[in-house]
């Protein structure tokens, strides 16, 4: 399509202006910042496209208001298609019109045709399209930043595959849907959430995949666990023992204490008790002693008044036997004499012999009897028969009782005393008697011996028939006779003696008695019986005397003796007196009691003695002890109670673990995860693939325009840049490579590059649409930053460019007018509105 | 004798496709195997078989939660208590120390093969019947070397092989499961082979036997059919072997392609999926393929896309059975006008091939593993382009009508 003519009839500031196209190539509008260049190219868009009436702005070139007061606005095109036909596009809008897009009207070689007969021709494409594609415009050019693949190719494929706008919003849908489920660097999207998810599950597999590592952990930490409770029971145990004995110890303190009280009062005391006893039993005996001494003295005092005996009297009494000697005596001297008298007279009756003799004297008789006694004759042996013993008997008798006494006084005391001096008496008495008995054995030994020689003598002497005679017998006889004179004389001179011997003994008991005395045997037997009677009364008692008064000074000297034993006993008690050493054995005795009272305490404290003791002299490691335990318990307990409830944890997790479905639910969970994971990429990834496929279907279908205009694109960059930039890629955003292979992102081009950029690619579009849509390209005022170099660099573009497609230029640059050298069309004043 | 062959257990493995569920449903689901492999005990007990071989991959991962270990165990001692015995090996997923299994020690329980090496172990059953069985287990989570080599020669007893092993393909990326060659496999003339990973139940060879048990429970649609365990019998005279399957998983997958050949109105559309779904006669996941998506408008794509609407369907099976999954099919091509058409084509070759693909698809790609596991796997692939087939179709549809009533 060429447009050959513009006719304005109100639009902007322009009322009634036409202007007439002198090239189907290129033509050029000159005019002056302001002149109206802008405003012609957005009337020649809105008459083919509609007006843009929107009360709010537009974005670019369109923003102007038309007059209000003008009416009706617009104007028509005037186009010539290829086959020669004209096309007259009138768009008017009025006041009160319903659309603000103003009513078209196409008019075909001047006939009022449908729209579509003339759009159906340009692909019936939008105002946008137009104005993106086809015109260039300073505003536009600034938007070179913002161009995409996308909005490129969505021109391109429009021209390719039918229904191709829906196409191109089936691929971008898709490639929406896709974009909603998963962008390469986002977190929102269903897909990136999922990885995250999915990532977050293995992380939680992987913990729960240690389950039996921790299983066997808990395992053995249970096992080490119990071992600990068990050793803190025990030792919880052993605590509450010892907390239970320092209790007992405190308890026991109290005893202890006592002890010690105890201890305190003990006195080292060196008590003998044995020797207290015999102490106090030498008390009693020397108290017995004493009192026997004071009985003794007593009975000695009674009897030191009694003399003791007299001299006269004890001869008297020693008399007595004498006396009765002398009067047996003087009985038998009476006696004797009658039977002397008989005897003498039987004699020399019987003997006749007997009167020779008779006469002779002793010695002759003595020389008869020796003469006789030469002869063996035994006569007078017989009369020694009558022997008298008795006082051998006494004699023995006395003596057996003395050692007896002795014996007796070494044993029994008293008694043997007695004994003893009754011994001695008797013995003495024997001895008495012994003495005189011998002497009358020798008198008569001496008779016999003188009768016998009498006999002899006789015999010899006297003549007489020694055979006939018995001399023995006649010597006897006469002996007997002789002896019969004699005792008959002794007789006399005894009886004479015993009288006398009476008559003194009478008179020394007269004497003694002061009193007189019959003469007689009797009276004075009597009388010394009297005598001794009073002497025996008085040697008695001596005798008792004597006896009490030895017994005294035994008894004395034993007294003293238990004394000297009672004062070693009391010095070695190192006391001075028994009170004393009753004290000290009261003492002793308390001091046993202490004794008692301490080992019954000892005994019942027994193994704690060493800690009690301890324990007393600090009190206050008691209490230490006690907080210490205490403190000791409760931590103990505390850690029991903290192993307790960790094995009851552990316990509780290994049952857990054991029932555990973590693993089947994390890897159920992770398996969901997964599960849906792959629905929604299979999603995703559908509707990239179909977004894709569509796109790719549409490059195929529209003959891989893109790749085509992309070549173009390429070559006119490389033109407008003088070769500086060689290569484009054009993804979501474009790049260009420098000839050096240096690639840049748009946003870092310099302006001018930038914008050549632009041209190019726009240019490289219009053209691979070209056949399809054949419209004018308007460039509007766009090289304001084109240098000349640039400008010169354009000119050859615009050139080539206009061989397909016609192109108009609105410029202010009069150095682009020279360039182009096409006489430019121009906007007269009068043209405008008035 | 008597024996049960089972393998990928994969106790403690999640179910896909499901994350829609309510959570009480996730219940009997991860009971689903802990379920299965009871049975597959109970039925040892019943039949007093004298050997359960587990092919590998028992637990899930090498670190498998306590409560599936102790588990596990009970139903090893179930067993080991009636002196059946139990020869296991470790799989590429629960490669692991043979200290880390809880399983109670006993003469009746045998890992076979730790630390990769292949093993050999002779038993005898109660009847003095001997028999060797020859296996290893893995260590690491996966083996590039053909262990076949390793395998001793069949000597006079029964023997069995133990393996969790892929055949070797020609993607050398594949071959990381003790790739084997199925020939030379027969060559070892084992009397069983018994194998695991392959999670389809399948047998390589009736003669000698070389045989899949499957898993014991699927777990995703990909996982279809009955599962469980063979019960194997040996005629112990001639060394003959017949094995029967046993279903034990107590859940189901199955796909049901349900064709529209129009539009449809919404409560058509359910009408239509609900009476393929109700001839079932246990607990069954369903995927439903639309064949004839394009006939749906967008709220239509969008009201069978919705998890909601599936449960609605769901609540009317049996069993608790539930739709899982409903993936479209366009069985026609795009209406475009003849010139479009060529184009469209040939941009759909060229935008869905492997390259491109890849290319298209590399910002998301990169993001995650798991991204590029799914983008390696054709399957998915050809699951996009055809979900992208029906997204353009349908819009395209919309264009079209458009352009049609105008």
């Amino acid at each position: 399509m060429k447009l050959k003519k513009i006719k304005i009839v109100n639009f902007g500031q322009f009322s009634n202006l036409t202007f007439d196209l002198p090239s189907s190539r290129l033509n050029v509008f000159f005019g002056a910042n302001e002149a109206g260049k802008s405003t012609v190219v957005a009337f020649v868009k809105q008459i083919m496209f509609g007006f843009y009436l929107r009360s709010n702005s537009s974005p670019f070139f369109e923003d102007y208001r038309p007059l209000a007061h003008v009416s009706p606005m617009g104007g028509s095109l005037f186009f010539e298609d290829t086959t020669g036909s004209n096309y007259e596009l009138e768009r008017l809008w009025a006041k009160g019109d319903k659309t603000k897009l103003g009513i078209l009207t196409v008019k075909k070689d001047g006939q009022t045709v449908p729209q579509n007969l003339f759009f159906d021709q340009i692909k019936n494409i939008d105002g946008a399209f137009y104005a993106d594609s086809f015109i260039f415009n300073q505003e536009m050019l600034n938007q070179v930043n913002s161009l995409n693949q996308a909005d490129l190719l969505e021109r391109i494929y429009y021209l390719g595959a039918s229904d191709s706008n829906r196409l191109l919003d089936v691929r971008d849908d898709f490639a929406k849907d896709a974009g909603r489920l998963f962008k390469k660097t986002g977190k929102k999207p269903e897909l990136n959430q999922l990885l995250k998810e999915l990532k977050d599950k293995r992380a939680n597999l992987a913990d729960v995949e240690l389950q039996f590592k921790k299983y066997e952990e808990f395992s053995s930490d249970l096992q080490n666990k119990g071992a600990q409770l068990k050793q803190k029971h025990a030792e919880l145990v052993k605590l509450q023992k010892k907390q239970n004995k320092l209790a007992t110890l405190q308890q026991e303190l109290q005893s202890y204490k006592q002890l010690e009280v105890l201890e305190n009062k003990k006195k080292p005391i060196n008590f003998d008790s044995k020797n207290y006893q015999q102490a106090q039993m030498l008390i009693g005996q020397i108290q017995n002693l004493q009192k026997n001494i004071s009985s003794l003295e007593q009975k000695i005092k009674h009897f030191s008044e009694i003399s003791v005996g007299d001299a006269d009297a004890k001869r008297v009494v020693q008399k007595k036997s004498e006396l009765l000697q002398w009067q047996s005596e003087y009985k038998a001297c009476m006696q004797r004499a009658e039977q002397i008298e008989d005897e003498e007279k039987q004699l020399l009756a019987i003997t006749p012999d007997l009167q020779k003799v008779i006469n002779l004297n002793p010695t002759q008789i003595n020389d008869l009897r020796a003469e006789y006694q030469n002869l063996p004759k035994e006569t007078a042996s017989s009369k020694k028969a009558n022997n008298n013993n008795l006082g051998k008997i006494l004699l023995l008798t006395g003596g057996l009782l003395s050692v007896l006494g002795l014996i007796l006084l070494f044993s029994s005391g008293a008694q043997g005393l007695i004994a003893l001096i009754v011994g001695i008496i008797i013995f003495c008495a024997g001895f008495y008697k012994q003495k005189a008995e011998q002497k009358q054995r020798e008198l008569f030994t001496k008779q016999i011996n003188s009768d016998k020689e009498r006999l002899l003598n006789f015999k010899k002497k006297y003549g007489l028939d020694p055979d006939n005679l018995d001399l023995t017998n006649l010597l006897n006889q006469l002996n007997q006779y002789r002896s019969k004179e004699t005792a008959k004389n002794s007789n006399d001179k005894q009886m004479k003696e015993i009288n006398s011997n009476m008559l003194g003994l009478a008179r020394v008991i007269e004497n003694l008695l002061n009193k007189s005395i019959n003469h007689n045997f009797t009276d004075l037997l009597n009388a010394i019986n009297e005598i001794e009677s009073e002497l025996d009364e008085k040697r008695q008692r001596a005798e008792q005397r004597e006896n009490l008064k030895s017994n005294l000074i035994e008894t004395k000297q034993n007294l003293k003796e238990l004394e000297l034993k009672l004062n070693t006993l009391l010095a070695q008690a190192n006391v001075k007196t028994m009170d004393e050493y009753n004290d000290s054995y009261q003492m002793y005795l308390n001091q046993a009691k202490l004794d008692t009272q301490i080992d019954a305490l000892k005994s019942s404290l027994e193994d704690h003695l060493d800690e009690l003791q301890d324990l007393s002299k600090n009190p206050t490691t008691v209490k230490d002890r006690e907080k210490q335990l205490d403190e000791k318990i409760s931590s103990v307990e505390e850690t029991v109670d903290d192993l307790q409830k960790r094995v009851a944890e552990v316990q509780v997790q290994m049952n857990d673990l054991s029932d555990s479905t973590a693993m089947f639910e994390a890897k159920q969970d992770l398996a969901n995860t997964e599960t849906q994971f792959e629905n929604v990429s299979k999603d995703y990834l559908a509707d990239l693939f179909t977004s894709k496929w569509v796109g790719r279907a549409l490059d195929l279908a529209s003959n891989e325009r893109f790749p085509k205009m992309l070549k173009s694109a390429k070559e006119y960059l490389q033109l407008l840049t003088s070769g500086r930039y060689t290569d484009i890629q054009i993804d979501k955003k474009i790049t260009v490579t420098r000839f050096d292979g240096k690639e840049r992102a748009v946003k870092y081009l310099s302006r001018g590059t930038a914008e050549q950029l632009y041209f190019a690619l726009k240019l490289a579009f219009v053209g691979q649409v070209r056949k399809q849509i054949n419209l004018p390209i308007l460039i509007d005022d766009s090289f304001v930053n084109f240098d000349d170099k640039r400008v010169g660099l354009i000119d050859q573009l615009l050139k080539k460019i206009s061989k397909y497609n016609q192109v108009l230029i609105f410029t202010a640059q009069s150095s682009l007018v020279d360039k182009l050298q096409v006489k430019p069309l121009t906007f007269t004043k009068g043209n405008q509105n008035v | 004798m008597k024996f049960i062959h089972f393998a990928d257990a994969h106790l403690d493995s999640p179910f896909r496709g499901l994350s829609f569920l309510p959570s009480k449903t996730f219940k009997q689901i991860y009971q689903a195997a802990d379920e299965s492999l009871t049975k597959i005990i109970d039925l040892a007990l019943d039949e007093q078989v004298d050997l359960v071989l587990i092919a590998g991959d028992t637990f899930d991962n090498n670190k498998p939660s306590p409560r599936s270990q102790l588990f596990f165990a009970r139903e090893i001692k179930r067993l080991t208590d009636a002196k059946i015995q139990v020869v296991m090996i470790f799989g590429n997923h629960d490669h692991m120390n043979l200290d880390d299994l809880l399983v109670t020690p006993s003469p009746y329980f045998k890992l076979l093969g730790a630390s990769e090496k292949v093993e050999s172990a002779s038993f005898e059953t109660k009847n003095g019947f001997s028999y060797v069985v020859n296996g290893f287990s893995y260590l690491n989570n996966h083996i590039v070397d053909d262990k076949l080599t390793a395998f001793p020669a069949k000597g006079d007893s029964y023997t069995f092989g133990l393996m969790h092993a892929q055949e070797k393909t020609t993607q050398a990326s594949q071959n990381v499961y003790a790739p084997f060659d199925v020939n030379e496999m027969k060559d070892l003339d084992y009397d069983y082979f018994a194998l695991g990973h392959i999670h389809l139940r399948q047998s390589l060879s009736k003669d000698p036997w070389i045989v899949y048990p499957g898993n014991i429970q699927g777990r995703h649609i990909n996982e279809m059919g009955p599962k469980g365990c063979y019960l194997g019998q040996i005629d112990e005279q001639t060394g003959q072997t017949a094995i029967t399957f046993k279903e034990t998983g107590p859940i189901v997958w199955q796909e049901i392609s349900v064709e529209l050949n129009s539009s449809v109105t919404k409560t058509d559309l359910q009408t239509k999926i609900l009476g393929n779904l109700s001839d079932i006669n246990q607990t069954t996941y369903f995927s439903v393929h639309l064949v004839g998506a394009q006939y749906l408008d967008g709220d239509e794509r969008e009201l069978v896309q919705d998890k909601d609407f599936w449960q609605s369907i769901s609540a009317n099976l049996n069993f608790n059975s539930q739709l899982v999954d409903v993936r479209f099919e366009s069985n026609n091509r795009l209406e475009l006008d003849p010139n479009d058409q060529t184009s469209f084509e040939k941009a759909k070759s060229e935008v869905f091939s492997q390259p491109n693909f890849m290319k298209i698809s590399k910002d998301w790609l990169r993001k995650d593993p798991l991204a590029e596991k799914l983008v390696s796997d054709p399957r998915f692939q050809n699951e996009v382009k055809e979900l992208a087939e029906v997204k353009l179709s349908s819009r395209l549809k919309g264009i079209n009508d458009e352009t049609e009533e105008n």
